[in-house]
């Protein structure tokens, strides 16, 4: 980076904060305003900005994806493997977002709550309860701790935001969307022979 | 005693642990004691005097405040005694609820305050007996403040005046800060941080300070509008807002018309309940009067029947009359009747004449009788036998003739009855096959009459007029609701001019305010920079020679001097003592003159007068600002909130149109529907009458063949009945004929033979009678006649028997058949007559069965959809969320007859909950949205919670279009710059008020840099210099706020244009604005990094200091740990306070007051060793400045002070406080 830095291409002064969030996985929310990730996405989308970053980043191997109202990075010439195990920790959150989708009050972008309203819907339901078992979140005792450890862990992949500690509100972000493209972009076929075992591997992604 | 003024003495009386103590303090005093005896207090007391804050003495907050700690009693008294020129007064503090003061103009007596018993009394004692004494005691003085300028001499009232320990300036508060910070100093290191502390809290309040948590406050609100704003402005959020607001639209009219649905249901519902049992009674009573229609109609028309079937008979009479009439005379005609009638008219005649011939045959032969007679007799005799055998013949033709005219007769007989058996089988066969047909031909006419009356029938006349006039209303409201709106729509555009007009006015105003207010401020600028440049020049100018070298020169040079002159600084001035007291050697009278020369205070008072006219100025300008914003946000108010209604009313009445033209729509179509309905009940009728009409059609066309196929039966069967009939006649008529004429043939020559022998006989008589002369030929003639007459009456005989038939026929029938005629068509048209009404009244009939049965159907109809309704409501509707969603509407409907069907309604509004749901929930997911793109405690209150009930989600739309339509943003805008311009404005003037400040402090630093200079330190060589410098100081925020403050100098005030790129300010001012709000943000993020509660004083400069002591120098530095051993470092410390105290004294007491003496309190002065404890106590003294110090215990060094007292704890935890014997060395 400070190598880089050094090359004069009228960058930003705000790009180590966009390099530092994005390179670890993070995305930058037009909706988001912790750590001015808002002004930051404004910077992004500024089109002279972004052509710089773009050009800049992709130096170190690096493409700015742009999402509605969202960016991230995406890594360019990943190996499967990689990709692969990306996949794997993206399953847990088919069954969030199925979850999140599931609720009463349905949460989309923008959408601000409190963990302990959604353990209270879903102790209310018993659908819900059980896909809320079904997530598999460690060390969870309680249905709020384990609401929470799921806003927490989405949170810290910049899905949604603490807004609020003291009332523990939290915040959907734009990049929520992906979370929704991905699970929309998801085709499931059946194979004729086995029933179970086909569903593991019936998740093709586009 | 000196002779100045100086605290002389301190006494306690009850204070904290002391019972009592009397201090002397007229010089150079040290307490020597063990720590926690009471030393620190004691001196905190003495420096009570001077600052007279009970807050500031270095009391730690977990220990008891002041007032608590040294006056436990009421009779607590500090006592301070202050020597004056030529004698001295007191001041007593005690506590009377608080700490309050009274000066005794006296010198201390222990018998003011104690009693016989050696006990304090109480105040009021105290006072009592002073007055008696007649000494003077003062009001009691009630406020810290007051009690310092007494004590200062800046007090007013001429009683108390006296009262002073020194005349203070106005900047007195600067020596009770510093002796406050002397005391409170007691680290060993000099930071040069802390001798800024020292300065600046000198010359500061506690307010002159700029507090960044407020800055930082206004900051961050600053920010977050900002902030709000530019989200809001942003594009997607723009977007979103469309979206909210059509979506809401939709959502708004789908629940509309839900409701409406709702209400509808409910209505049926409430219709069907209510109307079951009644519709069931109405199709009952509509069963009833059918089956009496039926019935009174079956009535009419058997009797009808009846009437027709005796009219037919009466035809039937007729008819057969009169063909058999008719038969009969063409059966006459045929037999020439008329010529038989006409003979036998002549047979009378006839038969008059054959009687004549044979009288006169007779008569002729009267003469020959006997002959005659003989003759006569043998012809007789022989005509008789002729005759005889004539008749005999006669008999056997007759015989013959009658015996076949039996046998024919037999046959007709036979043959008639047979024909009228086979006619009577026939007309029963064709009779039933008529009367089916005609049975068939009434249904068939029944039905056509019926097809006429359902052509004429309007079905559903109700339904299509009571749409009809619905529209036609509906029509008559939309185009009312048009003018509505086109005149709203006009009243809106009017207004938003007339609003843009009044904002244009407004922003002129203002900007015309602000040039005119920004010209004035530089003006006034201008002559502070003139002012500025005198002050700055004046040291060194003609003005700063006389301050130094001219006594009261004002009085004099100061009256006839030009005001420029005085500051020049190359007029090199030089006092000739000779003409001192004269201009150019002329002495002028000057009494009268106005100066015309201004002291620095006075050029100071212009430069705040102008200052404050700026402040003023400015303050005009931020009123008029905010006036102007009223002003604004007032017109935003009037306009913006009727524009708002108005908005709202055209979109209601757009919405009204909309739903009308909806509602239009479906009427019109639901009336097309009617009118296909109405058409296809009638189709659906008319194809029922139809099908039943073919049918009857083509069973009449096989009842008509059937008949047809009777008839050619029963006319082959007359046929062969006749043909055989008529062979047998023939047969008989030949046989008779043959055999008849074989017996004529037979007579004929018998005949011939008997007439031959008459022929000879009667020769033989004509022979006798010539013989005897009888004319025989006359004879002959006469008898031929007879002959003749007898063969023609035989004819007439033949005739008579028919003629006689005929005429009776004549007489009884032919005669009367005109009559028989007529008679049958009165019959034909009573036939007729009654067919018609028949005809009619089955129409009526039929009319009105079809309307009862219509009636009923529908009845029936409704009945069963009613119940299917409630079936289907109670079974696939009642569980529904949907119904639970508009249970109240449902349950709360009025009943009401509807144009729908319940399950209709039902599934309506199942199906579009489906469409309302799918839409609310784009609706939700743009507000909640458009809500995240804001902070959570946004100004705009953009919040919406995620269990947001539907209520919540629909008033977060209507808020968000009163916002746009009361432009709400601009007024959000137009706030933000203003605060922009608040903020910078505050922040630069607290920065100015505080750099302001730092004149005072270069002043004060060249003040102690001087002193210093002045410090005789040659005797000991110990220290070489004491140098200080100030430099600019490296604080970020502070720079920042200087950043602030040049931006606010440069460009003004900054207001209201391009802050955001929604205005169209000029590029420039949109830079300004940029550049404002950048600078904010760094500030802020500058404060919170920094994490500083306050700019100070001290934060707005650097001290430097350079000391060598000896071969040490410690080069220019911010920090003296340590220069040389702990008591140089003590004593350069001393040293450094007793300056700055010196030179705060001598800057703020006046100048005509020189003759006090105050005191220095440093604690702790141990570890310094005696040689240079002398040496600070000479440096103080050369400073009339008595030193207070705090020794541990006794170590020699006592000896250098005049005054020694010791602390000792006794028995009780009390403190006494002695003097100790010891002789002052050198002071």
């Amino acid at each position: 980076m400070e190598e880089l830095q050094g090359l004069d291409l009228n960058l930003p002064k705000q790009t180590h904060d966009i390099f530092a969030i994005m390179a670890r996985g993070h995305f930058i929310s037009s909706n988001g305003s912790k750590d001015n990730m808002g002004r930051l996405y404004d910077i992004i989308n500024n089109p002279e900005n972004y052509d710089r970053l773009q050009a800049y980043f992709n130096v170190i191997r690096y493409n700015i994806e742009r999402g509605n109202n969202y960016f991230y990075f995406a890594k360019v010439g990943e190996a499967n493997s990689i990709i692969e195990k990306k996949l794997e920790t993206f399953e847990r959150y088919i069954d969030i977002i199925d979850l999140f989708a599931s609720m009463d009050n349905k949460i989309t972008i923008g959408s601000r709550f409190r963990p302990g309203e959604i353990s209270e819907e879903c102790n209310a339901n018993v659908r819900l309860k059980q896909k809320l078992q079904k997530i598999p979140m460690y060390r969870s005792e309680t249905m709020v701790n384990k609401v929470r450890d799921i806003c927490d862990l989405m949170a810290r992949d910049s899905f949604l935001e603490l807004e609020d500690e003291q009332s523990e509100s939290y915040k959907v972000l734009d990049a929520y969307t992906y979370l929704m493209d991905i699970i929309n972009a998801i085709a499931i076929y059946e194979e004729t022979g086995s029933s179970d075992e086909s569903k593991g591997s019936g998740l093709i992604l586009n | 005693m000196e002779n100045c003024r100086i605290l002389n003495r301190i006494v306690e009386i009850n204070i904290a642990n002391v019972k009592y103590t009397d201090i002397e303090l007229c010089g150079n005093t040290c307490f020597v004691g063990t720590n926690n005896y009471g030393k620190t207090s004691l001196q905190r007391a003495i420096l009570f005097f001077y600052s007279a804050n009970s807050r500031g003495l270095g009391i730690a907050q977990s220990q008891k405040t002041f007032d608590e700690h040294y006056f436990r009693y009421e009779n607590s008294y500090l006592v301070y005694e202050v020597a004056t020129e030529d004698s001295a007064f007191c001041v007593v503090v005690y506590r009377h609820n608080k700490l309050v003061f009274r000066f005794i103009d006296a010198p201390y007596n222990p018998d003011f305050f104690l009693n016989a018993n050696d006990e304090a009394m109480k105040i009021k004692e105290l006072i009592g007996n002073l007055e008696k004494k007649g000494i003077f005691v003062s009001n009691q003085i009630d406020t810290f403040e007051r009690y310092r300028n007494i004590i200062y001499g800046t007090e007013t009232d001429k009683t108390l005046s006296k009262f002073h320990l020194l005349k203070g300036n106005e900047k007195y508060q600067n020596i009770p800060k510093s002796i406050t910070n002397v005391f409170l100093s007691s680290k060993s290191s000099i930071d040069s941080r802390f001798i800024k502390d020292f300065i600046a809290n000198s010359l500061t309040t506690e307010t002159s300070s700029i507090k960044l948590e407020q800055v930082e406050r206004q900051l961050r609100q600053f920010n977050e509008k900002y902030s709000d704003i530019e989200s809001y402005l942003k594009k997607e959020s723009q977007q979103l807002i469309e979206l909210i607001d059509k979506k809401y639209d939709q959502v708004h009219m789908l629940k509309g018309s839900q409701m409406e649905v709702a209400d509808r249901l409910g209505s049926s519902l409430r219709f069907a309940e209510s109307q079951n049992e009644a519709i069931r009674d109405a199709a009952k009573a509509k069963e009833e009067e059918l089956e009496k229609l039926t019935e009174e109609h079956e009535t009419f028309k058997i009797n009808i029947e009846e009437k027709q079937k005796d009219v037919r008979e009466e035809i039937g009479f007729y008819d057969r009359t009169i063909r058999d009439a008719h038969k009969k005379l063409k059966v006459y005609k045929e037999s020439n009747i008329e010529e038989a009638v006409e003979k036998h008219s002549e047979r009378e005649k006839l038969q008059v004449e054959l009687n004549i011939a044979r009288r006169e045959y007779e008569s002729l032969t009267s003469n020959v009788k006997s002959i005659e007679l003989k003759y006569s007799s043998l012809i007789e005799q022989l005509r008789n036998d002729k005759a005889a055998y004539v008749n005999k013949i006669n008999t056997r033709t007759s015989e013959i003739f009658n015996h076949y005219n039996e046998l024919q007769l037999i046959q007709k007989n036979e043959y008639n009855k047979k024909d009228s058996d086979l006619k009577f089988k026939r007309d029963e066969a064709f009779n039933e096959a008529q009367a089916e047909v005609t049975a068939k031909q009434i249904e068939f006419n029944e039905l056509k009459s019926e097809e006429k009356v359902i052509r004429n029938t309007r079905f559903y006349e109700n339904e299509v007029k009571q749409l009809e006039t619905e529209l036609s209303e509906l029509r008559a409201i939309t185009y009312k609701n048009k003018s509505e709106r086109a005149i709203k729509q006009n009243m809106i555009q009017t207004l938003q001019r007339e609003w843009e007009a009044a904002e244009l006015k407004l922003k002129t105003s203002l900007s015309n305010h602000v040039n005119k207010i920004n010209t004035e401020i530089i003006k006034v600028k201008t002559e502070i920079k003139e002012i500025e440049s005198k002050l700055n020049v004046q040291h060194d100018a003609f003005y700063g020679f006389l301050e130094k070298n001219v006594k009261d020169w004002h009085l004099t040079i100061g009256k006839v001097v030009n005001e420029e002159l005085l500051f020049r600084t190359d007029l090199t001035p030089e006092v000739k003592a000779d003409v001192a007291s004269n201009l150019y050697g002329i002495s002028l009278e000057l009494g009268n003159v106005e100066i015309i020369s201004k002291s620095i205070e006075e050029y100071q008072h212009e430069k705040n007068e102008r200052l404050v006219q700026i402040r003023d100025l400015e303050d005009s300008l931020n009123q008029f600002q905010v006036s102007n914003n009223e002003e604004k946000m007032l017109a935003a108010d009037k306009y913006g909130k009727h524009l708002g209604e108005l908005k709202e009313d055209v979109k209601v009445v757009t919405y009204a149109l909309e739903l009308s033209e909806k509602r239009e729509k479906k009427i019109v179509a639901e009336l097309d529907e009617w009118r296909v309905k109405a058409s296809d009940e009638v189709e659906q009728s008319l194809s029922g009458n139809r099908q039943r009409l073919n049918l009857i059609e083509e069973e009449l066309s096989i009842l008509n063949k059937k008949k047809n196929a009777i008839l050619n039966e029963f006319n082959i069967q007359f046929e062969k009945l006749k043909e055989f009939n008529e062979e047998r006649l023939a047969d008989f008529k030949s046989r008779q004929e043959t055999e008849i004429s074989e017996l004529e043939v037979e007579k004929k020559n018998q005949v011939k033979e008997y007439e031959s022998k008459e022929e000879e006989l009667s020769k033989e008589k004509e022979t006798n009678f010539k013989s005897k002369g009888v004319d025989s030929k006359q004879l002959k003639g006469v008898d031929e006649r007879v002959k003749e007459l007898t063969d023609a009456l035989k004819e007439i005989e033949q005739y008579s028997q028919i003629v006689s038939d005929y005429l009776k026929d004549k007489r009884e029938t032919f005669d009367k058949l005109p009559d028989l005629i007529q008679k049958k068509e009165e019959f034909v048209k009573t036939a007729n007559d009654l067919t018609a009404q028949l005809e009619e009244t089955g129409g009526k009939f039929n009319l009105k069965r079809m309307e009862l049965n219509k009636q009923k159907r529908a009845f029936d109809q409704e009945l069963i959809e009613f119940n299917q309704g409630i079936n289907f409501y109670s079974n696939n509707f009642r569980d529904t969320p949907v119904h639970n969603k508009y249970a109240d509407i449902i349950d709360r409907a009025e009943p009401k007859r509807t144009n729908y069907k319940i399950m209709e309604l039902c599934t309506q509004l199942l199906k579009n909950d489906s469409h309302f749901n799918e839409e609310y929930g784009a609706f939700q997911r743009y507000v909640n949205e458009f809500a995240g793109k804001f902070r959570i405690d946004n100004h705009f209150n953009f919040l919406i919670r995620n269990d947001a009930t539907q209520g919540e989600y629909e008033r977060f739309a209507q808020n968000l279009r009163s916002f746009i339509n009361e432009n709400k943003i601009e007024l959000s805008i137009a706030e933000t710059a203003t605060q922009i311009g608040l903020v910078t404005d505050s922040i630069a003037t607290k920065v100015k008020e505080l750099s302001g400040q730092k004149e005072k402090i270069q002043h004060i630093i060249t003040l102690i840099a001087e002193d210093f200079k002045k410090a005789e330190f040659e005797e000991s060589k110990l220290i070489e210099f004491i140098k200080i410098k100030i430099e600019e100081s490296d604080n970020k925020v502070y720079k920042l706020l200087k950043k602030v403050e040049e931006f606010r100098e440069e460009h003004g005030l900054v207001y209201n244009e391009g802050l955001f790129n929604s205005d169209f300010a000029p590029g420039q001012k949109r830079e300004i604005s940029g550049r404002a709000v950048k600078l904010l943000e760094q500030l802020r993020s500058a404060i919170k990094e920094q994490d500083q509660e306050e700019i100070r004083l001290q934060d707005l400069f650097e001290l430097k200091f350079n000391i060598k002591e000896g071969m040490n120098e410690t080069g220019w530095t911010h920090k003296i740990d340590s220069i040389g051993s702990t008591g140089t470092d003590i004593l350069v410390k001393a040293i450094i306070y007793i300056t700055l105290l010196h030179v705060f004294i001598k800057e703020s007491s006046h100048r005509s007051s020189s003759d006090f003496k105050v005191h220095c309190i440093i604690d702790e002065v141990g570890q310094i060793s005696a040689h240079y404890l002398r040496e600070l106590l000479k440096f103080a003294k050369n400073r009339n400045i008595m030193m207070i110090n705090g020794l541990p215990n006794k170590s020699g060094l006592e000896s250098h002070y005049r005054y020694t007292y010791q602390f000792r704890r006794e028995e009780g935890g009390n403190v006494r406080i002695f003097p100790s014997i010891v002789t002052e060395v050198e002071a």
